[in-house]
This record gives structure tokens, C-alpha cells and sequence, in this order.
């Protein structure tokens, strides 16, 4: 790995992941670049998912390489989790301890010092009008404040890389405009990146500056707004219609929607 | 709709709730690749696994019963006093066997019920079309088979031990006893775990909130010791069951006999040998009656509780913690291994079944230590009895370790994506493994220390045999980290991994047991450097960079 390997934020060559025979991701290949929040978009079962958890280690692909600033995910798993922050889909965390304990154990893991741990959850907790809840075990608080911890959690080490697996699914309005702004401020700082995977195209227009489209476990596009467009040969249309036109969704459409009428 | 589809409706939820319990999907746990189509299959395997296990425990216990009870009165005389009646020697078999029936069942509901609340294998089928009676009946259908094998084993396996033992009777006798083991266990399983979920799980964080933890925790799991406290209060139980003798010369009061499970107990040998079999009188029996009734008649009350309750077990919210302190962001970050077994301790402190494993070797310091001080001062068996405490604190301590792995299935899918080695999280679980075992053996110093021939001894026996316990934590800790890398997903709860534990414990348990063994040989010297080569041989296993 060459000294550029080492500044890009994420790099996936040739990805496979096998389900038993079942294969969700095949072969895809994609490369967040420093200052760039690049948008994972797909339907259901398209492999976003399995593609995050392969890069932050949760899924040993069947083949391919995973590079986080050039550490080998797979290979070099320690390392290539140093520099990465992840929110998870789904807010599954101790929900035996308090918001706190938890994030007292990821600031331990991470070797941080008190100071700076500390610091950074008045600011986070500020930011998400946390303050009781912090001492409150996991397992009573509502899946906002569960997703703002794990969003807390991912930023407490400063990493350079953010893998954010829908993100925003049960934040408030408020929250999300805070996470949105983080992104965005998170990418400013040299070289850092974002891996946003989601399935709201609203979201992924306004925030990524690359996009790539999952269709069942194939990266059938990627690229800016205008490349997809151009692509899709729609020169005004949203990322929504690029996007059902790319993965063919937009056949029968029409008929499925009129008939929506008849029951 | 009857029972028969009850029966169907049951066995589809209890599949889900194996699933959980085998691979955890709602605490994250992502498809294991090489397991896809299979999996449904195999957890149901290894949940049968894990309740023949138990069920095979029960009958060994069962037949160890069978066995004393066989015994005539010349082959037990180091056990009990020599003028204890037959009957009343039968009725404390009886009675120790029951109340380990009633604690191995409770143990296994601790461990396995709040996966059946997280796997929400009742609540899914609540929206749909299916009236209250037949939910009932499907969440009774489910919570039974949890403990099927195991209760069976105890409704029909133990009045047949008794029965050939004593006679058919005596076997026809046992079954309120029985019904009432497995009533009373599966009660104060759910009664544990609705605890644990509204009082337990609910308390906030800080000095005051983790001390009313571990104290409720103590108090709700202390009965469930019945095994250990069984085991080394034995002597003076049997010295005070045969006061109640006349014959034996002043007698303790009658109302002993109301005590559980002993007034089920003494049916049997009566229905053996007659009314005359336990030599107590009239009244102690008519206590014995009475008591009895009352406990079959507070097990069918059980029983239709946990009937109307079971539904509800997966709807019970924690309690919503009482205003607290301000809110403080200070963070104290402490050092890998350190922050590993903090949370570990922490979490530990609000799942009962993790708490019952740090709690159970030292209760039972405690039991030994007291047995000790109450003995002879300076005796060789009060030396013993306190090495005795030490030896089964390390015996018990190989179990830690894979019930501390166990702990990772919390939440692992967060956990897994963390900067954190093997060896870091074996080393935080080693450090708990060898704190319990050092502090089991403090408990017993400091009750005993005036009592004791040789306090030095004590303390280098001690810490002779620390090194091989945590050289047995250590290996097995090895053998379940590469069982994960390899097989994907042995980090199971214990419900579901019975058989793993198992394996990866044996071998730890001969590494704690060789130093113990050496020592009539060699002295604490030769213990000690056998634990220490133990250790030297083991830890680059574990330790070395390559095994992260």
C-alpha cells in the first residue's frame, strides 16, 4: 500500500459476501475520497448493510479487500477500527448500563484521555439536549436517544473515517438537522470522510457528494448527482427517479401505483 | 382453537426463542455466513443439548439419592449421628435432593428467561387475531418447554428413584414433593426475572444504585445456592434433623418439620416404614401435615400464576429510575482490560444470572468459613475445612471465564466493531476470574484466621494455586476466542451454550486441579511451581500479538 492508499478514507475492492449459498453482495467496488460523504443507496436486501458490516468488521467477506486509510479492515482489524467511527441500523447497545458507563467503556477501549472524553460528551450531549438520560439505564430510554448515544459513541475518538448505517431512521427533526450539520463540518477538517449508507433519497442529495447504487448485491452506478443523470439520460430529475430508473424499478411503476386504487 | 394449536402456535415461538438464544440476532449478532440455511435447526439442537445436559445432572443426583438412601445405617455413620432414625435419615436425603431439584431448575429459568422477553417471541403474536385465552395457553406452552427435559426428569424420574429405593409408595409419596420443586422453580424464575427487569434493570448508575443492586441480587438469587448451601451445611442440618428424635435425647422443636421442602420430605420414608419411622411424635407430624398441605396448596397457586403471568413477561417496562443527581459529562476512561471488566462488573450487577456466578464462591467462602469458625479452634479439620473453601472457589472459578465470554453476546455487534484485541478482552476476564478467587479466599482468612492452625499456610496455599486459575481462565478464554473466529459464533448465553462451556471448561479444569493435586505430595512449593508453569505454558497462547 503506497503512501496515497494511506490517505484515502475507505477504499473496497472486489467485495463478495456469501449468505450459505446465498450471495448479498457481489463483487462491488468503491472508494470514499478524503472530504467526501459518499451515499450507499439501494432498496431492501440490496447489500447495504452487509457491505457496512463488512467494513467495520462485523462480517468476514467470502472475498475482496476492505481498506480503512489503508489499514486492512480484514486483515488488520484493530487498526482499521482505530480510525473509524460507526453507527449501526438498529440501536442495539449494554442496555444494561447508562449512556454514560457505555461511553465510559468505548472512551477505555479507545484509550482516551479523561479531559478530552469528557469534554467531547458536554459538547455531543449539549448538542442533543442530553442530561438526566445520561445516568438512566439504555434499556429505558426511547431508540432516539439511543441512536444520538451511538452517534456520541462513533465521535468521542475523533476518528477520521464516520460509517453511518441509516443514521436518522428515529431521530427527531432537531436531531437530525444536528447530525446533518456534523457531517457536514465532520468532512471539512483534511481528510476525512463519511460512508452514509440510506435508503431516503432526500437525505442523500443533500448531503453526499458521491453516490453509489446498490441493486441486489451489484454496484450498478456511481457518481455525482449530474454523472447519474447524465447515466440515467434524465438531465433534470431527482435522485429519486435516477435512481428507480437505474435499478429498473421504475418498470411498472405506474400500473403498481394506479392499482393501489382498486382494493 | 384448542391446546392442540396452542401446542402448533407454541412450537413456532419457541423455535424463535431458541434462535435467539443461539444466535442472538436482536442483540445485533449478524447471520453467521457459514450457518445460513441450517440454523433454525441447529439451535433447536443445541437448546435440547443444553436441557438433557441438565436433565442428565438431575438423574445422576437422583441416583447419588437413591444410593445414600440404599445405605444402611453402619455405612452413614460419618455422615449423621449414630442415633438419627432411619426415617429421618431418609427424609434429609429426600430433603437436600429436592432442594437442589428446585435450585438447578430456578438456575436454569435465571439464565434463560430474559431471552425469552428479548426474543419477543410472545409479543409478536399479540396484534394478531388470537383471543387472550389461547395466548395464555401458547405462553405456557412456551415457557414449559424451557424446562421440559429437566422437569420431567424431576416429575417422573424422582418418584421412581424413590419408589425403587423405598418401596412403591414411598415413590407415590414423593410426587407432591416433586410437583411442588418444579411449581415453586419456574415461579421464581419468572418472579426473578420480572424483578430483575423492573427493579434491577431500572436503577440508575453511581455508588448508592450499584450497592442496591448487588443487595437485591442477593437477596432474590440466595435461595437458588441450595446446591452449595446444601452441600456444606449438611452436617449440622442432619445434627439438627436428629434432635428431633426423643430418642437422641433433648429434642429441637417440631416446628422444624414445617420447613420447605423438609414437611414434603418425610412422606415418603413414612409411607415406608410407617408412622413410626421417623421416631418425632404426633404433633411434629401433624406440623409436618400441615406444613405440607400448605406448601402443595401454595405450588397449585403458583402454578395458576404463572399461567395468567407468563403472557405478560415480555411487557413488563423497567421501572423508570427516581430523579438523581445533576447530570454529570466527567468520563473516567480506565485502561483496556480495566474498562473490560468494569463493564463487565456493571453488567453483571443487573443480570442475575451473571451475578449468581460472582456471587457463588463467596456465599460459599462464607458457608465454609463459618463452618470452620464454628468448629474446633486449631483443629486439623478446621484447616481443612478452610483449604476445602479455597479448592472449591478455584474449582468454581473455571466456569467464569466461559460464563464471562457468555457476557459478550450483549450487545456484540457494537462490541465486535470496537479497536479492542482478544487478548485485552482475556485479560479483563482473567483479572475478574482471579479478583473472585482472591477475594472468595480473603472471606475465608478473615473469618477463620483465629481458627485455623496455620494462617501463613492458608495465605501461600492460596496464592500457590492463583496462577493456575488464571492460566485455566486463560485457556479457555483461548478455546472460545478461536471457537468464534472459526465456527463464527459460539457467544451464546449459557441456556444455549451449555455444551461449549462444558467443553472449553474441561481442560480448564484439569489445569486448576493438577497444582491442587500436587500438593499432599510436594508441599505450596511444588503447587506452586507446577500453577506457575501452568501459567508460563498457557499465557503466550493468549498473550502473544498474533492471537489478537
Amino acid at each position: 500500500m503506497g503512501p496515497a492508499g494511506r490517505d484515502v478514507p475507505l477504499s473496497v475492492v472486489g467485495l463478495t459476501i456469501d449468505y450459505g449459498e446465498r450471495r448479498a453482495v457481489d463483487g462491488i467496488s468503491l472508494e470514499v475520497r478524503p472530504g467526501e460523504i459518499y451515499g450507499l443507496l439501494g432498496s431492501n436486501g440490496a447489500g447495504k448493510s452487509s457491505t457496512i458490516k463488512a467494513i467495520v468488521g462485523l462480517v468476514r467477506p467470502t472475498a475482496g479487500r476492505v481498506l480503512a486509510f489503508g489499514h486492512d479492515a480484514i486483515e488488520d482489524g484493530l487498526r482499521a477500527k482505530e480510525v473509524l467511527g460507526y453507527v449501526p441500523e438498529t440501536a442495539l447497545l449494554y442496555e444494561a448500563l447508562t449512556p454514560r458507563e457505555f461511553l465510559e467503556f468505548v472512551a477505555g477501549v479507545r484509550r482516551l484521555e479523561p479531559t478530552v472524553a469528557s469534554e467531547r460528551l458536554r459538547t455531543y450531549a449539549a448538542a442533543f439536549q442530553l442530561g438526566g438520560e445520561l445516568e438512566e439505564p439504555i434499556a429505558t430510554l426511547s431508540n432516539g436517544t439511543r441512536q444520538k448515544v451511538l452517534v456520541i459513541a462513533a465521535l468521542l475518538h475523533a476518528p477520521r473515517l464516520l460509517v453511518l448505517d441509516e443514521p436518522l431512521n428515529s431521530l427527531d427533526p432537531r436531531s437530525v438537522r444536528i447530525v446533518k450539520e456534523l457531517l457536514v463540518r465532520f468532512v471539512r477538517s483534511a481528510g476525512r470522510g463519511v460512508l452514509l449508507s440510506t435508503h431516503t433519497m432526500e437525505i442523500a442529495q443533500e448531503l453526499c457528494s458521491r453516490v453509489g447504487i446498490l441493486d441486489r448485491g451489484v454496484l450498478r452506478a456511481e457518481g455525482t448527482l449530474p454523472e447519474l443523470r447524465e447515466r440515467s439520460r434524465r438531465g433534470d430529475a431527482s435522485l429519486e427517479e435516477v435512481f428507480l430508473r437505474l435499478t429498473r424499478q421504475d418498470e411498472g411503476l405506474a400500473e403498481a401505483v394506479a392499482s393501489l386504487d382498486g382494493p | 382453537m384448542g391446546w392442540r394449536e396452542a401446542d402448533r402456535l407454541a412450537d413456532v415461538a419457541f423455535g424463535e426463542v431458541a434462535l435467539q438464544a443461539t444466535y442472538a440476532f436482536r442483540q445485533g449478532n449478524p447471520v453467521p455466513p457459514k450457518d445460513g440455511k441450517g440454523m433454525v435447526a441447529r439451535s433447536r439442537r443445541r437448546v435440547t443439548q443444553s436441557k438433557t445436559l441438565i436433565a442428565v445432572l438431575i438423574t445422576f443426583l437422583n441416583l447419588g439419592a437413591a444410593t445414600l438412601l440404599r445405605l444402611g445405617p453402619a455405612a452413614r455413620v460419618h455422615l449423621v449421628p449414630a442415633t438419627m432414625p432411619n426415617g429421618l435419615y431418609q427424609a434429609g436425603v429426600l430433603t437436600g435432593l429436592f432442594g437442589v431439584e428446585v435450585a438447578l431448575l430456578w438456575w436454569t429459568g435465571i439464565q434463560v428467561v430474559p431471552t425469552l422477553v428479548a426474543s419477543g417471541a410472545i409479543a409478536v403474536l399479540e396484534p394478531l387475531p388470537i383471543d387472550r385465552t389461547m395466548l395464555r395457553r401458547i405462553a405456557a406452552l412456551v415457557f414449559l418447554r424451557l424446562f421440559d427435559l429437566p422437569a420431567a426428569v424431576v416429575l417422573v424420574g424422582t418418584p421412581l428413584v424413590v419408589g425403587l429405593a423405598l418401596g412403591p409408595w414411598a415413590g407415590v409419596a414423593a410426587v407432591p414433593a416433586c410437583l411442588s420443586a418444579v411449581a415453586f422453580a419456574l415461579a421464581l424464575s419468572l418472579l426473578t426475572s420480572r424483578f430483575f427487569v423492573r427493579r434491577i434493570q431500572g436503577t440508575r448508575a453511581g455508588g448508592g444504585g450499584t450497592l442496591l443492586r448487588w443487595a437485591y441480587l442477593l437477596l432474590w438469587l440466595l435461595p437458588a445456592f441450595g446446591l452449595i448451601t446444601f452441600a456444606t451445611a449438611s452436617p449440622p442440618f442432619f445434627r439438627a434433623l436428629a434432635t428431633l428424635a426423643p430418642s437422641s435425647g433433648p429434642a429441637s422443636s417440631p416446628a422444624f418439620l414445617a420447613l420447605y421442602p423438609l414437611s414434603l420430605a418425610v412422606w415418603p420414608p413414612i409411607a415406608a416404614g410407617g408412622g413410626g419411622a421417623l421416631d418425632v411424635g404426633g404433633l411434629a407430624l401433624a406440623i409436618a401435615a400441615a406444613a405440607g398441605a400448605g406448601y402443595t396448596a401454595l405450588a397449585g397457586i403458583s402454578a395458576l400464576w404463572l399461567y395468567r403471568a407468563v403472557p405478560d413477561v415480555g411487557a413488563v417496562p423497567p421501572r423508570a429510575p427516581l430523579a438523581g443527581p445533576g447530570t454529570t459529562f466527567a468520563l473516567r476512561p480506565q485502561r483496556p482490560p480495566w474498562a473490560v471488566l468494569t463493564k463487565d462488573l456493571r453488567l453483571a450487577s443487573r443480570t442475575p444470572g451473571y451475578a449468581f456466578l460472582i456471587l457463588l464462591p463467596l456465599l460459599d467462602s462464607v458457608a465454609l468459613g463459618f463452618v470452620t469458625y464454628a468448629g474446633a479452634p486449631g483443629t486439623a479439620a478446621a484447616g481443612g475445612i478452610a483449604l476445602g473453601a479455597v479448592v472449591s472457589a478455584a474449582l468454581l472459578a473455571t466456569f467464569f471465564a466461559p460464563a464471562f465470554f457468555a457476557l459478550e453476546v450483549i450487545a456484540q455487534s457494537y462490541g465486535r466493531t470496537l479497536p479492542i484485541a482478544s487478548r485485552t478482552m482475556a485479560l479483563g476476564k482473567v483479572t475478574l476470574v482471579g479478583a473472585i478467587y482472591l477475594a472468595a479466599g480473603g472471606i475465608v482468612l478473615a473469618i477463620t484466621a483465629a481458627r485455623i492452625p496455620a494462617p501463613l499456610l492458608f495465605v501461600t496455599f492460596v496464592a500457590a494455586e492463583l496462577p493456575a486459575v488464571v492460566a485455566a481462565g486463560l485457556l479457555e478464554l483461548t478455546i472460545l476466542f478461536r471457537w468464534a473466529r472459526s465456527r463464527g459464533l459460539p457467544v451464546t448465553n449459557l441456556y444455549a451454550g451449555t455444551w461449549n462451556v462444558l467443553l472449553a471448561a474441561v481442560p480448564g479444569v484439569a489445569v486448576a486441579v493438577a497444582p491442587l493435586l500436587t500438593f499432599p505430595l510436594l508441599g505450596v512449593a511444588g503447587m506452586a511451581a507446577v500453577a506457575l508453569v501452568e501459567l508460563a505454558a498457557v499465557a503466550p497462547l493468549v498473550l502473544a500479538r498474533r492471537a489478537s
